[in-house]
């Protein structure tokens, strides 16, 4: 999957480098939301009442 | 890439692709698994490595940041009369506020002004776990999901630490830096410090007992000074609650409350 979306990304190979780590950057902040998310459902809701 | 090298790729890449529908579904079945595999290998270092360092981030910041709310803070002096057997006796509103021939001497109540949501205001301290000891843990005011990710959260409309009635704190147990991690191993008779900016507050514990989510009478104004932890119950699951109440014992204002009970 990651050797696919590096071949379909346009431009020359400067350009494709950065738009991967600006894609890279996207997709962890997505992870780390949705993780955080999953977690206070899931695991751990900080521990309030009510 | 050359035409060659284009064409033995080609060639591989149909080679190790499934012929048959079955082959085809195990094929994609396995490649899902794996990607699920991946997806739960990072929620869990997510959940035990990476809201931990981002907590740990917040700690150093709130810690300045209490410094400075220390420094801004209102600190207003209530005069009390300690309660009589005929009912008279209380809080005689302003600083200068006089008991009367009557009464006995008047008792100083000091008053902290209430920090504003979200900021870091308090530190708590329990000797007894490690997570807990010497450096402590910040507390910021609201338990907003933000706010416990920062750091452990009072509970807005309960009493501050060191004031008359119930200080209720909830903080996280697992995950985001998980301050309340071993707050089970508390027995009555243990000893919580919480730090304001009147002085540090003692606490002995009193109870410790499980609850519903749901329970909000955990969080009831009681008689005395009172501290309540709040935490999840059981480890790694928000099922129940962990209550730990603990008793003013020492501290700025510990005797004018006794007074006042």
């Amino acid at each position: 999957m990651i050797r696919r979306t590096w071949q379909v990304l346009p431009g020359p190979l400067a350009v494709r480098v950065v738009e991967a780590v600006v894609l890279t950057a996207l997709v962890l902040v997505a992870l780390h939301f949705i993780y955080s998310w999953l977690g206070t459902v899931l695991l751990d809701q900080g521990g309030t009442v009510g | 890439m050359t035409e060659t090298t284009a064409a033995i790729d080609a060639e591989q890449v149909e080679a190790a692709a499934p012929s048959s529908r079955g082959l085809r579904f195990l094929h994609n079945a396995g490649w899902t698994l794996i990607y699920l595999g991946v997806f739960t290998l990072g929620f869990v270092v997510h959940q035990l490595y990476v809201t931990s360092w981002f907590a740990q981030q917040n700690q150093s910041e709130l810690a300045a940041e209490r410094v400075e709310q220390w420094e801004s803070v209102e600190i207003t002096e209530v005069v009390v009369v300690p309660n009589q057997p005929d009912g008279t006796g209380g809080v005689v509103d302003g600083a200068t506020g006089s008991s009367g021939d009557e009464f006995p001497e008047p008792l100083i109540l000091k008053v902290e002004s209430p920090p504003d949501l979200g900021a870091a205001f308090a530190l708590i301290r329990i000797p007894k776990l490690e997570r807990l000891d010497n450096d402590g843990w910040n507390v910021v005011e609201g338990v907003r999901t933000l706010d416990l990710r920062n750091g452990a959260g009072h509970m807005p409309d309960t009493a501050l630490p060191g004031q008359p009635g119930n200080a209720v704190i909830s903080g996280h147990r697992t995950t985001w830096g998980q301050p309340f991690h071993e707050l089970d191993a508390l027995d009555p008779g243990d000893r919580i410090e919480v730090e304001t900016a009147l002085g540090t507050h003692i606490y002995a514990v009193r109870e410790v007992h499980v609850v519903k989510p749901t329970d909000v009478w955990v969080a009831d104004p009681r008689e005395g000074a009172w501290l309540t932890l709040t935490t999840c119950h059981p480890k790694f699951s928000a099922r129940q609650r962990l209550v730990v109440a603990a008793e003013l014992v020492f501290g700025p204002n510990a005797e004018v409350i006794e007074v006042m009970s």
